[in-house]
């Protein structure tokens, strides 16, 4: 305790300089992850980049992914070093240009599977909505902030952030992009409970929500179909059903300690998607139940350890900025496992550190750069003195 | 309180405020710590729960259904066993030809090119490219089958095209396809194989179980889109391949069989085909089998009936111009569907063993059998015929053949004249117990037991109508005793006859003689099986020299074959019901004669019958004058075939046909000396040392006796004739008529010196030009006398 204690005196004389200690667990259990990750995406990407290269390249997705898992390792050493300050000036620009990239979408985006989400600024291919996702937080972060003890109030605790919420979500809507809607949404409204938004107004907003849901469901018509094909995907294995039950297939097949590394045999392009959203479904398959549960693990000490970070940090945005950051990389975990599993419907959320995807890569471990950056502030007086 | 102290106050307060706002408060730590709770471990329970579940509790469940999904079953096809016949040719062999199909699930998910791959499809395989695509479209299925028996060179440009735009969802399956080299070569006994590979006729279906084997299999495991695992799963169930079968048929004596009775279908305008088979009389062995009216086992769908086919197509004709919806559209079809099936089954139908005829006065032969070797007559028995008689016991007349009657004559002559009349006496004399004991025991109550499918017996009459004369009378009793009124198989027929010739012991016919694995073993071994002795060997002798001299002396003149000794029986029997449109017995005969030879030890048995022949020719119809010179043809063209030891007589050598030695260099002496020696005689031309040149030229083929034109120092001159029209002229006729253009006669049939023994075939064929001396063969048959 003596040497903790010494450096956190230290640090707070050195407040946004980099002296002390990032928390060596939490990074522990991310790098652990994503060498798991970057694994377990090249062999379940390795049939699909053979059959896509005509048999002559095995690695073409973990050459991509490992770019990224590069770049994203630099972010989150450059990020780590930057403090919290930084971001509570930088919220409020960053949502606006967050904002303006996901309009700018709507304009020049390039499609991807009829779904236009993707943009190309000099020369990378990215999704802001994986930035927006971020900059909500932030700005979350920010007003919890201004908000302080306020937050309770209507004006504030739903308004305020009801409308912060809103500028993101209506842009996301017009690109018809359901599971980042879906997604941010739900961190939101931890965040706003989190940051002290009255339990009852949370509930009758998430009331709300489900009503419009099953409104929006009931008139886009093809609900009757998801709902079948998620509670009896049996019934149209061939089609509506097929996705769901090779996972389960694969999942199931699996048994207690798996076919073995590299040897998922639904990977053969049985699996749809099987080197991104449904990667889980082939770790299962290779791994067994033990390797399953031992990721699963691994994915409740990250977030654990991050909300442990959350809570010894003292500042309102520290706090709040850091369980945002937590909650998204849960709820996206949760969410993925729980399709893979077809405990939920369908969604297209990815596994955070596994699935196939650049920018979401990047940017999530950026974000847990940040996480490690307020693992290491932990200053009350100089972070008055510097707002002040 | 003073002013500062307000202000520090203020200050103090605003800081605190501030403090307050900055610092996260108790209750958000709180709110966290539920959310890392709610997080960081309750939401990873039902996870974990399920995963449990699925992986633990339902493992087996998913694990079949993985590997069901993930496990390609190729049926590995057996190759069929190949057919030979006795000599080892093929009759029965396979060839692979492949099937396409398309998995439209597949097709989808590789995101192919549907309207291309129907238009090139279509092109390659020549079908409509909509109905391609419309199978490529059907996601109920994932196999939609586009073409079968594709050959082997369009599959290949199949594959190419998959292979070369990387398609997933084009497969090809190899399948077997049956091949019968020699077409409708006996045809009804190989059969044919149907579009499934199972044998449907003949050998085809009676040794379907030999000649199938048993289909093995591979299990692999396959990714989606046929890709290779590297860690894959495989179980292998070899295939066993299907035994070859040998039959005891002689594709030669087939052919000739075939031959002869295609030539009699002509000859005699037969109107509804014909039968007939060789067998050895010893054995059981089946050396030939044919049912004319025939079929190609490699298109066995197809009518090859000319006449048939173009009422078929009358009868589609008329539905297919009326509109497709109305009423008399569907019955047209229908009517057209069940003629066009009714003639697919009557030419696949092996009639020497499936259809029961009257066998007419060729049953006379197990008659007099009888009659002899239970001692109710001797050879001196005495009949009287004055051409109608009323029988004891029956209600009509009994007439015979010959109205004008045959006077007094004896057993031998009785058969010999074929007299109804002495065998209605013969009948009444063995009585109708032992007459019926010895029909049950030559086989006529039973089937024959040959190894083929579809054998049927005849119909005899009921016990009690032979044996019981004083309750039915006798009809049953003397129409039975000339075969008439009643039906059998002319296999029951053959294998009767047979037992009468060989010594009196029935055998079990049979066709297949060996079953060889594809290792070499034999798994089956058929050998000659004795069923049952029905008369004494001194009987069948008797009967051999008695059947002998019906071709000699009797109604079978015809039948005569130039260096053996043939014996037989003719019939002629009428269809006893069959009516036609106004409920009339239709005057329709069946000709037929059974020859055996040769008579000094009998080994060959060969019946032919013709269906109704036409009455359009003129000639007498009857087994005599058709039927047995068919069979003499049969006989004198397999005979020598199958090594049977000729004696020609001094008339026989005229029918021989001998080829001309070279004389060339000869002297005049020494030419007429090798030619002598040939059985040829020589007339010298000119006066040179030596022979200069001959007509015919030497290797040229000449019958006995024919004179050969020998030239010493001069040269012939040869010139081309035209063949005269040698029909209906008498032999001697003949001879002349060929002798006044150089040309030589080969006499063949009936060699009898009569005014009825008329020419009623040649080759070559009138108006056709020849050289001098060149041989013309000319059959000849009695065409007016025998029955």
């Amino acid at each position: 305790m003596a040497a903790g204690r010494t450096l956190y005196a230290k640090e707070n004389r050195c407040f946004g300089k980099a002296g002390a200690g990032v928390d060596g667990l939490f990074l522990g259990i991310l790098l652990l992850l994503l060498a798991v990750g970057l694994t377990m995406l090249y062999s379940a990407s390795f049939a699909q980049s053979q059959y896509d290269t005509g048999y002559t390249v095995s690695t073409r997705y973990l050459q991509k992914q490992g770019a990224c898992a590069v770049i994203g390792l630099a972010a989150m050493f450059a990020l780590s070093r930057i403090p919290p300050g930084f971001w509570l000036k930088a919220a409020w620009p960053l949502y606006g240009v967050s904002i303006l990239l996901l309009l700018s979408v709507l304009l020049f985006g390039q499609s991807v599977n009829g779904a236009r989400r993707w943009i190309n600024i000099a020369g990378l291919q990215f999704q802001p909505s994986e930035i927006a996702k971020f900059t909500m937080i932030l700005l979350f972060a920010r007003l919890t902030t201004g908000f302080g003890p306020d937050a309770g109030l209507f004006r504030y605790g739903v308004l305020g952030f009801g409308g912060a919420l809103l500028g993101i979500l209506v842009p996301l809507a017009l690109e018809k992009h359901l599971s980042a809607i879906m997604l941010m949404g739900l961190v939101a409204v931890v965040m706003m409970f989190v940051a002290g938004t009255k339990t009852k107004w949370l509930l009758s907003g998430a009331a709300a929500a489900g009503i419009f849901v099953i409104i929006y469901i009931s008139f886009m018509g093809y609900a009757g179909d998801r709902v079948t094909a998620w509670l009896h995907p049996e019934q149209d294995p061939g089609d509506t059903g097929y996705q769901i039950l090779q996972s389960l297939y694969a999942i199931g097949s699996g048994g207690v300690f798996g076919r073995g590394l590299g040897k998922s045999r639904q990977k053969y392009l049985y699996l749809p998607f099987q080197y991104n959203d449904y990667i889980f479904a082939i770790i299962c398959e290779e791994l067994g139940l033990v390797g399953g549960l031992l990721i699963m693990g691994l994915f409740a000490c990250l977030i654990l350890r991050g909300y442990w970070i959350a809570l010894r940090s003292t500042d309102r945005f520290s706090t709040v900025l850091c369980a945002g950051l937590i909650t998204l990389i849960a709820v996206q975990t949760i969410l993925n496992l729980g399709v893979v599993t077809n405990l939920l419907p369908s969604t297209g959320i990815a596994l955070p550190f596994f699935s196939y995807g650049g920018t979401a890569l990047a940017v999530n471990l950026g974000e847990m750069g940040i996480v490690l950056s307020i693992s290491r502030n932990r200053n009350k007086t100089l972070l008055q003195e510097d707002l002040l | 309180m003073p002013s500062e102290w307000k202000g520090r106050d203020q200050m103090a307060s605003k800081r605190k405020k501030q403090y307050r706002r900055l610092r996260a408060d108790t209750g958000q730590k709180r709110r966290i710590m539920l959310c890392g709770a709610v997080f960081g471990l309750l939401a990873f329970l039902p996870l974990g729960v399920r995963l449990y579940d699925l992986m633990v509790v339902n493992y087996s469940y998913y694990a079949r259904q993985a590997l069901r999904n993930q496990t390609r079953t190729t049926q590995l096809s057996a190759a069929r066993g190949v057919i030979y016949d006795r000599n080892m040719n093929i009759l029965a062999d396979s060839e692979t030809v492949e099937t396409v199909y398309l998995d439209p699930h597949e097709l989808k998910q590789s995101g192919a090119d549907l309207d291309e791959i129907s238009r090139v499809l279509a092109e390659l395989l020549e079908l409509d490219p909509e109905w391609i695509l419309a199978q490529g479209k059907d996601l109920s299925k994932r196999y939609k089958q586009v073409a079968a028996g594709v050959e082997k060179e369009i599959a290949g440009k199949i594959r190419e095209y998959i292979n070369g735009e990387k398609i997933s969802g084009i497969h090809l399956e190899p399948n077997a396809r049956r091949v019968y080299p020699f077409g409708s070569l006996a045809a009804q006994v190989i059969g044919f194989t149907n579009a499934s590979g199972q044998g449907a006729e003949g050998i085809e279906a009676a040794y379907n179980s030999f000649l199938e084997g048993a289909s093995g299999k591979v299990i692999t495991t396959k990714g989606n889109n046929e890709m290779d695992m590297p860690f894959s799963y495989e179980n292998f169930v070899a295939s066993e391949n299907g035994c070859d079968l040998v039959l005891t048929l002689d594709v030669t004596v087939q052919a000739c069989l075939e031959k002869q009775m295609a030539a009699a279908i002509d000859r005699y305008a037969v109107q509804n085909g014909a039968f007939g088979m060789v067998m050895e009389v010893n054995t059981g062995k089946i050396l030939a089998m044919a049912t004319l009216g025939s079929y190609d086992p490699n298109a066995y769908l197809e009518i090859m009936d000319p006449k048939a086919n173009a009422q078929l197509e009358q009868l589609r004709q008329k539905y297919i111009q009326l509109p497709a919806s109305s009423a008399e559209y569907a019955d047209g079809r229908t009517a057209y569907q069940n003629a066009l099936q009714a003639a697919r089954l009557k030419q696949w139908r092996n009639r020497c063993i499936s259809d029961g005829y009257e066998p007419g006065s060729t049953f006379k032969v197990l008659t007099m059998a009888a009659a002899l070797d239970c001692g109710a007559i001797d050879l001196d028995t005495n009949f009287y015929c004055r051409g109608a008689e009323q029988i004891p016991g029956r209600a009509q007349r009994l007439h015979c053949w010959r109205s004008t009657g045959h006077g007094g004559q004896k057993t031998p002559q009785a058969l010999q004249n074929s007299c109804n009349l002495a065998f209605a006496h013969i009948a009444l004399k063995i009585g109708g117990e032992r007459f019926y004991e010895y029909v049950k025991n030559f086989g006529v109550l039973e089937k024959t037991g040959i190894d083929l499918s579809g054998e049927s017996k005849g119909v005899f009459f009921d016990q009690a109508l032979v044996t019981d004369t004083d309750k039915w009378g006798t009809a049953s009793l003397t129409s039975g005793s000339f075969g008439q009124t009643f039906k059998l198989t002319p296999l029951q027929l053959v294998r009767g006859i047979s037992a009468v010739v060989n010594g009196g012991v029935l055998m079990e016919p049979y066709i297949v003689s060996e079953a060889i694995d594809r290792s070499g073993n034999t798994v089956l071994l058929q050998e000659p099986t004795a069923v049952r002795r029905v008369i004494r060997e001194e009987t069948s002798k008797v009967m051999c020299s008695l059947m002998e001299s019906v071709v000699t002396e009797g109604t079978a003149k015809n039948a005569k074959v130039a260096g053996f000794s043939v014996g037989g029986k003719t019939g002629t029997s009428e269809k006893i019901d069959v009516f036609d449109a106004n409920g009339q017995r239709v005057l329709d005969k069946i000709v037929s004669f059974v020859g055996v030879a040769p008579m000094d030890d009998p080994q060959y048995i060969v019946l032919v019958a013709l269906d109704t022949p036409s009455r359009t020719t003129g000639m007498y119809i009857s087994g005599g004058v058709m039927a047995a010179p068919t069979v003499g043809a049969v006989l004198a063209d397999i005979l020598p075939y199958l090594e049977v030891k000729h004696n020609y007589s001094q008339e026989d050598l005229q029918s021989r046909l001998i080829p001309v030695a070279d004389l060339s260099g000869m002297t005049g002496k020494e030419a007429s000396g090798a030619l002598r020696q040939q059985g040829l005689e020589a007339v010298l031309q000119g006066d040179g040392d030596t022979v200069t040149a001959q007509l015919p030229a030497a290797g040229q083929s000449l019958p006995g006796g024919s004179q050969v034109l020998v030239y010493m120092g001069l040269q012939p001159a040869e010139q081309m004739v035209r063949v005269p029209d040698l029909s209906g002229m008498t032999r001697q006729q003949a001879s002349d008529a060929a002798g006044l253009l150089g040309l030589y006669i080969l006499p063949k049939g009936n060699t009898e010196a009569s005014p009825y023994v008329t020419a009623v075939a040649q080759s070559p064929v009138a108006g056709e030009q020849v050289q001098t001396g060149t041989t013309v063969t000319v059959t000849f048959t009695d065409t007016k006398t025998t029955p």
